[in-house]
């Protein structure tokens, strides 16, 4: 399990070769693997890299979806 | 483009651009939804399997008309289909309804076929909810088509046994909800 700052998180925005994380209530997911998060985004609103745990209050689905990306570590102050 | 139909949904406070890729994106998910259906349907077969073809087969074919009602609007909103349909296929809102390991296995293809209508009825949710009192033909087109994604929905959760779905069978023609958009 890895732990990142904010900061540390946002280089993880999957693009230029750069693996995609995203964060969400404390926990960091690798999402870069995934058909939909491809080169770190995210049906054209959202971007990797970032805290999104607000974001999915507006989205179409619920925080299950999370489950099918692995969880890889937690976003630390 | 339709300029002055384009300038009204950006006045109204609508992201053209983003919401023009969503468009094309949902019609990518559409127009390969169609395709790994075509597959999913012939292998729908036997005691178990050939119940189930008919809604597959609707299923399918709705998906087509929503590729084509999609069309005209991404258009109309400036925006285009990409060049090379490799690209296309890759950008989809939906993951690749792929046929499961076991072609036999019935369960398997109905939950393939259940989370693809899943994934459209959030798509088109999410469109509704950016477009609604703002983009208002982009809003009923998307609304058309959820419409029929529910039924979708409802038909193979019905099959997997998740509860009654309310719903018959389609009687007549195609797409109740989309057809006034394929005129
Ligand atoms: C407007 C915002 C959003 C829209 C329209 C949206 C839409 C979708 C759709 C349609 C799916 C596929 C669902 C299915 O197969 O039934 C999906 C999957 C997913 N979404 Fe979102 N989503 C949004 C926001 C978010 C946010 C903010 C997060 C992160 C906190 C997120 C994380 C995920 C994950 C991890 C998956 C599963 C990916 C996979 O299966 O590989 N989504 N989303
Ligand atoms: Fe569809
Ligand atoms: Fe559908």
């Amino acid at each position: 399990m890895i732990k990142l700052t904010k900061s540390e998180l946002s280089h993880y925005n999957g693009t230029d070769n750069n693996p995609g994380y995203i964060a969400y209530n404390g926990k960091i997911y690798n999402i870069t693997d995934s058909f939909l998060w491809k080169k770190g985004k995210h049906q054209v609103l959202h971007t990797a890299g970032e805290d999104l745990t607000e974001a999915l209050k507006e989205a179409p689905h619920g925080e299950d979806l999370l489950d099918r990306v692995p969880v890889i570590g937690e976003l630390i102050e | 483009m339709a300029r002055v139909a384009k300038e009204m949904v950006e006045k109204a406070g609508v992201n053209v651009n983003q919401l023009v890729e969503l468009l094309v994106k949902n019609a990518s998910a559409e127009l390969t939804t169609f395709y790994y259906y075509t597959i999913l349907r012939v292998n729908l077969i036997g005691l178990e399997g050939e119940g189930i073809k008919e809604i597959a087969e609707v299923a399918r074919i709705e998906d087509r008309n929503h590729f084509e009602a999609l069309v005209p609007r991404i258009y109309e909103l400036g925006g285009k289909l990409p060049d090379c349909m490799k690209e296309f296929h890759d950008i989809s809102a939906c993951p690749p309804a792929n046929l499961p390991k076991d072609p036999k296995d019935i369960k398997g293809i109905l939950k393939v076929l259940v989370e693809a209508e899943r994934c459209a009825v959030r798509g088109y949710t999410q469109i509704c909810n950016m477009t609604a009192g703002k983009d208002h033909r982009t809003y009923d087109l998307a609304l058309a088509i959820l419409n029929e994604e529910i039924e979708h929905e409802s038909w193979f959760s019905e099959f997997l046994g998740e509860g009654p779905s309310g719903h018959f069978m389609r009687r007549g023609e195609t797409s109740p909800f989309v057809s006034k958009f394929l005129k």
